[in-house]
């Protein structure tokens, strides 16, 4: 009977106490095993926020397009433009041509649908920065050969 | 006395720095390799080396030497880029890279030449057997010859061989025919 009592009297105390909107974020939002579960927007934000960082340099823009291009996602036309701009910031031409050129190849089968909309996206920023794409370079087919080091 | 000079080598030998140590049993170092490129990332095994992949697009060092020419561009290239023109641009990129994705990722054709010498190697079997026909194996025996082979089924016809479901309940006694 008392166990009863001071359990209701503790409930009455906590609603007065807690507001009933902090008892309901109390449940917890994920409700899997394993680590947080990243949301896609949630991860191009973050490597727009890395390509965006003012003081980033060369070897951690190359770190940051080595990990995307290692991954199994072709990177989004914004994360693209940071990446873009980092390049700018560093004063690396090639870096930039490079990537769109990793870009394109992480399209892979599909290159034909997702390559022109990621042109389409970012032709606004290459035209500012004034970066080629690699087929205005003419680097979409071979252009120089390269001997065999076997065959020297 | 022999001992602690044993130790004082074992010693020496393990403290020779990672570096100095690869130089020692490779013979040269990576970063005696690059020369005066410019190392500008992560590199296989964190060393300063130059491939192209397309899974690992950006190696770590610049694939040319920092000649003057190049430190000239390099020096216009912190200006505006639209006012660089497309030699220089093309330039600019194959200083920092070797190959562009479609020259590393271009068929070789090897291919074709693997394909046509494994076909012709596998002939050699061919020639291998008819030497071994010429030179090695006896001729057939007679029993294969056409003549004795009827004479053989004739045989086994005579005897009855299996008359039940097998040869002899196929042939036709009465009329001398197959069924």
């Amino acid at each position: 009977m008392l166990k009863s009592a001071s359990g209701a009297l503790a409930n009455v105390l906590k609603r007065s106490l807690v507001p009933a909107a902090r008892v309901t974020a109390v449940v917890p939002l994920r409700r899997s095993h394993g680590g947080p579960v990243e949301s896609d927007e949630e991860f191009d934000s973050r490597y727009e926020a890395f390509f965006n960082r003012k003081d980033i340099d060369g070897w951690e823009i190359r770190k940051g397009m080595n990990d995307l291009c290692g991954m199994d996602l072709v990177p989004d036309p914004k994360i693209i433009k940071a990446a873009l701009h980092a390049c700018r910031r560093v004063n690396d031409y090639a870096l930039a041509v490079r990537f769109i050129e990793a870009c394109k190849d992480k399209c892979g089968p599909k290159v034909t649908e997702i390559y022109p909309y990621i042109i389409q996206e970012i032709k606004p920023t290459l035209t500012e920065l004034g970066i080629e794409t690699p087929e205005e370079l003419g680097y979409d087919k071979p252009e120089l050969a390269l001997e065999n080091v076997y065959e020297m | 006395m022999a001992n602690y000079l044993m130790r004082r080598a074992l010693l020496d030998a393990v403290r020779i720095p990672a570096c100095a140590r690869a130089v020692a049993s490779s013979g040269v170092s990576e970063l005696g390799k690059i020369g005066n490129r410019e190392w500008v990332g992560y590199g296989f095994n964190g060393q300063p080396n130059y491939v192209d992949r397309a899974e690992f697009p950006l190696p770590a060092v610049r694939f040319r030497p920092e000649t003057p020419d190049v430190k000239a561009l390099r020096e216009k290239e912190k200006g505006d880029w639209r006012k660089l023109t497309l030699e220089e641009k093309k330039a600019l990129y194959r200083v920092s890279f070797c190959q562009t994705f479609a020259e590393f990722q271009a068929p070789t054709g090897e291919w074709k030449g693997v394909l046509g010498w494994g076909l012709f190697i596998a002939s050699f079997s061919v020639w291998i057997y008819m030497a071994m026909k010429l030179f090695v194996y006896s001729p057939l025996p007679e029993s294969l010859k056409e003549e004795n082979q009827k004479a053989q089924l004739r045989r086994m016809l005579d005897l009855k061989v299996n008359p039940v479901d097998g040869l002899a309940s196929k042939w036709d006694y009465e009329n001398n025919r197959w069924k």
